[in-house]
């Protein structure tokens, strides 16, 4: 078969290694097919190898060392079988005569794939995938055809030509469902504070454990959609149960906490909340509905704050450059949510007529945001532990006062006392939060501004 | 013996590739025990579970190789040190890129430069082993900002891969997160005393990731590794990451990285079996030993093409068969055509294309040689009362003129093969089996496989083809020749006995040549004579009650000064 003989010969004729040779024997072939142009032209190659060509022998004595059996007859199928090894191109029906070198047709018909190619083995399964064996790259006077395949790489000029095509993680995109859904909480709870201002007598406890309950349902299905929900599929955004608990306790603190704290540093409690600011055990409605109706700009801030950072993260060059420009972006988000917070804060306090308690308020809803920003980038740990430390700061704040009527413990009611004669009773949720989210920021700040927070979960497979 | 069985989205799923052929192996080789490691590649492939598993196949342990989770151990401040000294040394290896050290042919570089950098990639790899191993997962730490800037360091650094300097932040998040996941057999629990350090041997079905656990395995209990490879990884990985799947320089790294691997895998590995002589080619392009690459062949249960290929030829003699799946790369055209030139010199041939489409492009594939058929062949007819039909006919399997396969092949005199693009023939074989005379291109693996069984003709070359077809339709004694010798190859070759009695035979060889030295004591901490033979795993105990497998301690007895009970030559030889 022919195809055997030209390997052999493809074989022999290759001792030297080099990847040089393949031009000069296209040349020799030119040369030695009958009827071909014998007229001293320009190589039509890479540049580098004119000189070299310069040094083979004349073509006669090319014709010598090559058997004229070794060249595939310039009429009849197998020329067309060489050079048609494409599988979608039909062979073309003039018999081509050998005047233009076989690789460079083959180069051409195959451009795209070589000039993207990143190393010589890629040109080697692509042209594979195309049909061409060992025995085609022997008519390309090659061994092989990953020695073809070097070639190839070789002759393609690749001079750096910068590609378009960033392809940056897709920004997310603002959908209608999650921002509705976002705003479910604080309607909810709108709804809850009106019906427990309108209703009284019996109906109240009942109107409160409903309101609660839709509350807390809506909360989980805004927390579950949208830019406050991580990567859909992966299940590494998932809040912890402690976490989730923690977070159910810092907010029942800023319910009842003071009011809570106040009775237990006066002896109390000796009823149950009735759901009103100035009872015994007063409850702090404003702030709470401030906070469930924050929601949808915390929602707007985190997506501001992913899409900022993807946008980021195509422009930038290195990795100092986008920490450099993250760091920004997110002191701005965690401003934004402030001032949106502040203003929530404000409007329900002149609603419902009461103290907006501002420090309780901005410092919880500031550790929230940051721990669900934290969480969505993947960070779990850092969040669980800040919401622990505040849960833990809080509930000692209750306990200690209420161990230090046992006898012989009062010394446990001092600190408390302390911070609540210096301050108030609402610099006790105020420092916890406060504290903890002052080290959730640093910390964010440390880990969100690193790329690997804004990484595609899903790699090319 | 006891073979640790590595997969990769392949055997005991339901859904895996290469299933078929692993099923074989574990059920043909009942006299060794096989503790299958899979790793999945999806969610779904994961819950489908897993095919009916035989006695022998002792215990099956999977790892997902797709979530995104991670497993939440943070690591101290030295092991994030160890940690990033052995990723940069890796991704430094990685950013030279892959020309660098990929072979060991002629034409690549300066050699001890390659084998350097070979030998950082290795040295890292294992690092980054011992260190899971010790320090508990990689996965966080792999994706923690420290590798990624460990990444842009060793990207940016000179003597790096040109397009890798041209690496974006995206595409440096994008090689890392690839990294994890081709690194995660790494953190995997699989190479303690009780899993795949107790193997004798470790059988990957393939390289790449699937065999990174038979290297941990190696480094870590010198378990022996064979590499079974019917598709090159490397290559079906270099044909799915194509130019438009994602940027240059994740292309560059990721192709750097998974030569590199692909490299060491063949270097440590102690026996390749390449399925083919093109994965063989590919192989040691790739820096293998040529020594210890023995081809073995897939096998294909032949029993039901026992009664077609023992049977004299009942088939109509001016018939030919071309049987597949009609995808473009079967090039019918140009089998189409070369059936019109059959037509001019035998004029009562005829042509049954019996196959299902692949796909949609495999749909309006077949419409177009319907047309074609339709315009070359009109419909003929014995005379003028008679209701014509073309010579030409397009069949699927179950239908009412051919039922089963082997009917296929049983209806014509020839079995033609016209593709341009072909892996391994399977359609050849089943041709071989049946015991008839082929015609076919030369594309793929179908020289190997055909021998001179058959007629081979250049692709895309109707003339040559129906030229081949003629001649073999005019001679019925050479095609029964052929068909007879086809069969006799066939059965030689490509059996599944051929397969399994193969590999039961590397397995004895590479368990005879390097076996795991393992010295098993008794409660008084003395050794057990042949506590552990080589040729079978006796279930339970049988050397004594409390066997403690030590491997790697030395044992009391052997601290003191060593005593020579035979001549040092001996020993030599003895190894």
């Amino acid at each position: 078969m022919s195809g055997r003989r030209a390997q052999d010969t493809g074989a022999g004729h290759r001792g030297d290694g080099t990847r040089e040779d393949a031009v000069p024997g296209g040349d020799r072939r030119a040369a030695s097919v009958p009827g071909a142009p014998d007229r001293p032209r320009t190589p039509s190659g890479a540049d580098p190898w004119d000189q070299r060509a310069g040094e083979w022998p004349p073509p006669e004595e090319t014709a010598v060392t090559v058997p004229p059996a070794a060249v595939p007859p310039p009429r009849g199928p197998s020329v067309r079988t060489a050079q048609g090894a494409g599988p979608r191109e039909r062979p073309a029906p003039a018999p081509r005569r050998g005047a233009v070198d076989p690789v460079k047709a083959l180069l051409h018909r195959h451009r795209e794939l070589c000039e993207r190619a990143v190393d010589p083995l890629e040109i080697a399964a692509g042209l594979e995938a195309h049909g061409v064996t060992d025995r085609a790259a022997a008519r390309f006077r090659h061994r092989d055809v990953f020695s073809l395949a070097e070639e190839l790489y070789a002759r393609v000029p690749r001079d750096g030509e910068p590609h378009q095509d960033t392809d940056a993680p897709p920004v997310p995109r603002v959908r209608a469902r999650w921002v509705l859904l976002t705003l479910l909480p604080g309607a909810l709870a709108a709804a809850t504070v009106a019906g427990l201002r309108l209703a009284h007598g019996q109906p109240r406890p009942l109107v409160a454990l409903g309101g609660l309950l839709a509350v807390a349902l809506a909360t989980r299905a805004a927390l579950r959609r949208g830019p406050l929900s991580g990567e859909p599929g992966t299940r590494a955004w998932r809040t912890s149960n402690g976490a989730r608990a923690c977070t159910l306790w810092l907010l029942g603190y800023a319910l009842l906490g003071d009011g809570l704290l106040h009775a237990v540093m006066t002896g109390g409690p000796d009823t149950l909340p009735t759901g009103t600011p100035d009872g015994p055990w007063p409850t702090a409605c404003a702030s709470v509905l401030a906070l469930t109706l924050a929601c949808a700009p915390a929602a707007w801030c985190a997506h501001l704050f992913t899409a900022g950072a993807r946008r980021r993260l195509a422009g930038s060059r290195g990795l100092e450059d986008f920490a450099a420009a993250a760091k920004p972006l997110l002191f701005g988000t965690v401003t934004l949510f402030f001032g949106a917070l502040t203003a929530l804060l404000l409007l329900c306090g002149t609603a419902l007529r009461e103290d907006a308690a501002y420090p309780q308020g901005l410092s919880l809803g500031a550790l929230l945001l940051l721990a669900r920003l934290l969480v969505v980038h993947h960070r779990r740990h850092a969040p669980a532990l800040a919401l622990g430390a505040a849960t833990a700061a809080e509930a000692m704040a209750v306990a200690l006062p209420a161990a230090g009527r046992l006898p012989g413990c009062a010394f446990l009611t001092t600190p408390v006392e302390t911070v609540v004669n210096a301050w108030g009773e609402a610099a006790v949720p105020a420092l916890a939060c406060g504290a903890a989210a002052l080290s959730l920021l640093l910390h964010a700040v440390r880990t969100l501004t690193g790329a690997s927070a804004h990484a595609p979960s899903g790699a090319p497979e | 013996m006891r073979i640790g069985l590595l997969t990769e989205g392949g055997y005991p799923f339901v859904s895996g590739d290469a299933g078929l052929w692993c099923d074989r192996l574990v059920r043909g080789l009942e006299q060794h025990e096989f503790d299958i490691h899979a790793l999945s590649r999806s969610r779904r492939q994961r819950d489908e579970g897993f095919v009916p598993l035989p006695p022998q196949a002792r215990r099956v342990r999977t790892a997902p190789l797709w979530t995104a989770e991670d497993d939440g151990v943070a690591h101290g401040r030295r092991a994030r040190r160890r940690f990033t000294e052995c990723y940069a040394e890796l991704v430094a290896a990685v950013c030279a890129g892959a020309e660098a050290g990929s072979g060991t042919g002629p034409d690549t570089g300066p050699e001890a430069g390659s084998a350097d950098l070979a030998d950082r990639f290795a040295n890292a790899l294992y690092g980054l082993a011992e260190l899971a191993r010790e320090e508990g997962g990689l996965v966080g730490a792999l994706r923690s900002d420290a590798a990624v800037r460990t990444l842009e360091r060793a990207c940016r650094a000179p003597g790096a891969l040109r397009t890798a300097h041209e690496a974006r932040v995206p595409d440096l998040l994008t090689v890392a997160t690839h990294l994890e996941r081709a690194l995660r057999p790494l953190s995997l629990d699989w190479y303690d005393e009780d899993g795949l350090g107790a193997a004798d041997l470790c059988h990957a079905t393939a390289g790449g990731t699937a065999a990174l656990p038979g290297l941990v395995a190696r480094h870590f209990a010198g378990v022996p590794l064979l590499v079974t490879e019917y598709g090159v990884q490397l290559r079906t990985h270099y044909l799915t990451l194509g130019p438009d799947t994602a940027a240059p320089a994740v292309r560059a790294l990721l192709a750097s990285f998974h030569g590199r691997l692909t490299a060491e895998v063949y270097r440590r590995a102690e026996v390749l079996t390449p399925g083919n002589a093109h994965a063989r080619r590919w192989q040691e392009r790739c820096g293998a030993d040529r020594s210890r690459i023995r081809t073995v062949y897939p096998g294909m249960a032949d029993a039901r093409f026992t009664e077609v290929g023992e049977c004299p030829d009942r088939s109509d003699p001016d018939t030919l068969v071309w049987v597949g799946r009609v995808e473009p790369a079967k090039d019918l055209f140009s089998l189409l055509h070369a059936f019109a030139e059959v037509r001019k010199e035998e004029p009562g041939a005829r042509l049954r294309i019996v196959g299902a489409p692949a796909g949609p492009e495999g749909e309006a594939y077949l419409g177009h040689c319907r047309a074609l058929a339709a315009q070359l062949f009109p419909d003929e007819a014995d005379g003028v009362h008679a209701v014509g039909d073309n010579p030409v006919s397009f069949e699927r399997i179950g239908g009412p003129e051919v039922p089963t396969l082997p009917d296929a092949y049983a209806s014509g005199a020839v079995v033609v093969l016209s593709s341009v693009v072909e892996g391994f023939p399977i359609g050849l074989i089943e041709a071989m089996f049946c015991g008839r005379a082929t015609v076919s291109t030369d594309a793929g693996a179908v020289v190997e496989v055909i021998g001179g069984t058959g007629l081979v003709v250049p692709p895309r070359n109707p003339r040559a083809l129906a030229e081949a077809c003629v001649a073999l339709l005019r001679d019925p004694e050479r095609r029964e020749r052929l068909g007879a010798a086809a069969r006799a190859r066939a059965l030689e070759l490509f059996t599944v006995e051929q397969n399994i009695a193969a590999f039961h035979g590397i397995y004895l060889e590479i368990v005879s040549h390097c076996p795991v030295r393992r010295v098993l004591l008794d409660d008084a901490g003395d050794p057990l004579p042949f506590a552990t033979p080589a040729e079978s795993r006796i279930p339970g105990r049988w050397t004594g009650p409390t066997v403690r497998p030590l491997p790697r301690a030395v044992p009391a007895w052997a601290t003191g000064a060593p005593v020579r009970a035979t001549p040092p030559t001996a020993a030599e030889g003895a190894r």
